[in-house]
């Protein structure tokens, strides 16, 4: 195998984490902060896609994709919040009890619901933007130029929001609700608010996704289902609940797939990942980065 | 006592009550009868109610949507023309979609509710090998014909059922076809890519079976991905590891589109050609989803409007390009053949009853959309009740072309 085929495994390596850490830290964040896993996140992932395709074709043209993608993440942080207020605020029965298979029932039938909606509106082709940028070669390496646009989205996206939680006041009112959400009632913070915000923006993490890697994985109404699948493999490496271990629990997922590919199998690709989950979990219960959980 | 006895008789019903309530039960069972015989009676078959036909193919996720709205067009535009030109045995004929969603558990249920509450005389739209396989064992519990219109793994004929009618082309047709191809254009080192269901499993296990037959000079690596992958990168990249002269991409749906952009992204195409193993390209949007990248791209087809159709099959090319405003491609064509079959073999069976359909088409010689001597033979093993249609290599050269601009570069 030579170096320029290595670099080439080892780049892809890397874009594969970064994209999977957007949908990941999706998930993760809406379940530190509500305590519910968001089994249609891959939906508003595809949901994405569809709006910055329409958006290209239909509204600013491709010449303007990088406007497409803060309004795509706008207009899915918008739904995310609709979506909370209309089919899971009704969950809470009195002041924070609520019914927790509520949630699983709401948001697994959304999958069925978001994906046979694409099929009426867009009907059941395959669509792909134009790529985001030409093919840029590093040296001999040729890089695909979505997937270059793809991490560097990401990376600036991941950086705003780690900002944004540790920095900002209602990035505090994230962490304290996160940490107990009867505290920060008797602090005057609506948790109710807090969790619509938090649907909200995890939502629109994964439509930042769907909308960075809609050239390169082409938008149809099933194109969620895998990066759910691996969100959720990146979380419990990762630890529930914990931000840096998705981060970090994306990278090595990325890494593991692609390089057990290279040097072992291809056709195996998605074993990997699940045997490093199992390592990780033998040796750590709680994943890379989970904490401790005291309840009181 | 005297009492008494008046307040029995004051609590039996009288004559008169007694007579009335006969005459009620005995217009009531008098009335249920008529009204079992008039209402509820299935009405004798020259009252022209329609013949039902199912189809049963994939309209929604996870299925092959795409090619389902196909299939489905193919069946209404057949019974179209059938119901213009007189219908069969002066009855119209009824198209019964059902959408199997490309799951065998969906499509058994769908298979069983078109058989028993439906009516229907026959199935056909078949696409996924998996539920294809699952669907005929409930054709054949129930006696009804099941026509495929494009499932190709041998294992739906070689189970030897007697319902199950197949005029299509199979995973070892292909292999042998494409090796004949590849001998001829002198490619040595031949790569595959393809997903883990019936139909790329199986064109695994038959290139690798026959290459010491059919091409001992070659070398071959196949490499096997889900069907649902949307990141096929680190496989192409062991492939281009390889140095392979030609690259076949034996996937479905989105992953098929991925393989020829992913290829293309890391440099492996197009010094290296893809060979579609299905006539994937010609599915709409495939210009759209893969611009530049798929020029050049090879793939196996069934059909070129340059062919000479039967006179059905024209007449189905042009109802279809008025009422959908595009050329039809082969699943629509094979789906409107596997309707004028089924009515060919009711007319030869005169009557529309299943059992009656299957022994027609057990012996009878049929029609189809581009050949007229469609027959079933009963031979042992893979074709079993198979009709074997022709195939073509075309070749697509610029973004945007169609079939009617495809090269033909090979017909065996």
């Amino acid at each position: 195998m030579d170096i320029s085929l290595i670099s080439q495994y080892f780049f892809h390596a890397i874009i594969m984490g970064i994209i999977y850490c957007l949908m990941a830290i999706g998930i993760t964040f809406i379940y530190s902060i509500m305590k519910m896993i968001n089994w249609s996140m891959g939906e508003f992932y595809m949901i994405g896609s569809y709006i910055q395709f329409f958006l290209l074709t239909s509204v600013i043209g491709y010449e303007n994709w990088f406007f497409g993608i803060p309004l795509t993440i706008f207009i899915v942080f918008l739904i995310g919040m609709i979506y909370y207020r209309v089919l899971l605020k009704p969950m809470y029965v009195r002041g924070i009890e609520r019914k927790d298979d509520y949630i699983t029932i709401i948001t697994l039938a959304s999958v069925i619901l978001f994906r046979n909606i694409m099929v009426v509106f867009y009907g059941p082709y395959i669509y792909s933007p134009k790529d985001y940028f030409p093919p840029v070669n590093f040296g001999t390496l040729p890089i695909n130029g979505s997937k270059l646009v793809a991490a560097i989205g990401t990376a600036i996206i991941v950086g705003i929001f780690y900002c944004g939680i540790k920095k900002t006041w209602i990035g505090r009112a994230f962490q304290a609700t996160a940490q107990n959400r009867v505290g920060v009632q008797i602090a005057g913070i609506n948790p109710y608010r807090i969790d619509e915000l938090s649907f909200g923006i995890g939502c629109a993490l994964a439509a930042a996704s769907g909308a960075l890697l809609a050239p390169v994985f082409m938008v149809f109404p099933t194109n969620g289902a895998i990066t759910t699948i691996k969100g959720f493999t990146i979380i419990i490496l990762g630890g529930l609940g914990s931000i840096i271990g998705s981060v970090i629990g994306a990278m090595l997922l990325g890494f593991v797939e692609v390089f057990g590919s290279a040097f072992i199998s291809a056709s195996y690709r998605d074993i990997y990942g699940f045997i490093l989950l199992l390592l990780v979990l033998a040796f750590k219960p709680k994943g890379l980065f989970g904490e401790r959980e005291r309840l009181v | 006592m005297i009492k008494m006895r008046i307040k029995i008789r004051e609590d039996a019903i009288t004559k008169i009550q007694a007579i009335a309530i006969v005459v009620v039960i005995i217009v009531a069972v008098i009335g249920g009868v008529l009204g079992y015989f008039y209402l509820y009676q299935k009405p004798p078959e020259e009252e022209a109610q329609p013949i039902k036909i199912g189809v049963l193919c994939p309209l929604s996720p996870p299925g092959a949507y795409g090619v389902g709205q196909f299939i489905k067009r193919g069946a209404y535009i057949a019974a179209k023309y059938i119901n213009e030109h007189g219908g069969v045995l002066n009855r119209t004929i009824e198209i019964v979609v059902e959408d199997d969603a490309g799951t065998p558990e969906v499509g058994v249920s769908a298979a069983e509710k078109l058989i028993t509450k439906d009516g229907v005389v026959a199935i056909t739209g078949q696409y996924h090998s998996s539920v294809c396989l699952a669907v005929q064992d409930v054709c054949e519990q129930y006696h009804v014909p099941l026509l495929v219109t494009q499932a190709s793994s041998v294992k739906i004929t070689e189970k030897g059922l007697n319902y199950t009618f197949r005029p299509h082309v199979m995973d070892p047709d292909r292999v042998k076809f494409w090796y004949k191809w590849i001998n001829e254009r002198g490619f040595t080192r031949v790569a595959m890519i393809a997903e883990d269901t019936d139909y790329g499993l199986g064109l695994k296990q038959y290139c690798e079976l026959w290459k010491d037959e059919l091409a001992p000079d070659i070398e071959l690596k196949i490499i096997i991905v889900p069907m649902a992958s949307v990141d096929v990168t680190p496989q192409l990249l062991e492939i281009k590891d390889w140095n392979p002269d030609l690259l076949i991409d034996a996937c479905t749906g989105a992953t098929a589109r991925l393989v020829v952009t992913q290829a293309y992204d890391i440099g492996l195409t197009p010094d290296v050609p893809i060979l579609g193993a299905h006539d994937f390209p010609l599915e709409p949007g495939f210009w759209d989803s893969v611009g530049e990248k798929g020029e050049g791209i090879y793939f196996i087809g069934y059909y070129h409007p340059e062919m000479n159709l039967t006179d059905f099959g024209e007449e189905i090319r042009k109802m279809y390009f008025e009422e959908y405003g595009e050329a039809p491609i082969y699943a629509a064509l094979n789906t409107a053949g596997n309707i004028w079959i089924i009515k060919q073999a009711i007319e030869q069976a005169g009557s529309a009853d299943p059992e009656a359909i299957y022994q027609a088409l057990r012996t009878g010689t049929f029609v189809t959309w581009n050949t007229e001597n469609v027959k079933f033979p009963e031979e042992e093993g893979i074709y079993w009740h198979h009709f074997r249609m022709p195939m073509i290599i075309f070749q697509l050269t610029e973004v945007g072309q169609t079939l009617d601009d495809a090269k033909i570069i090979f017909t065996g």
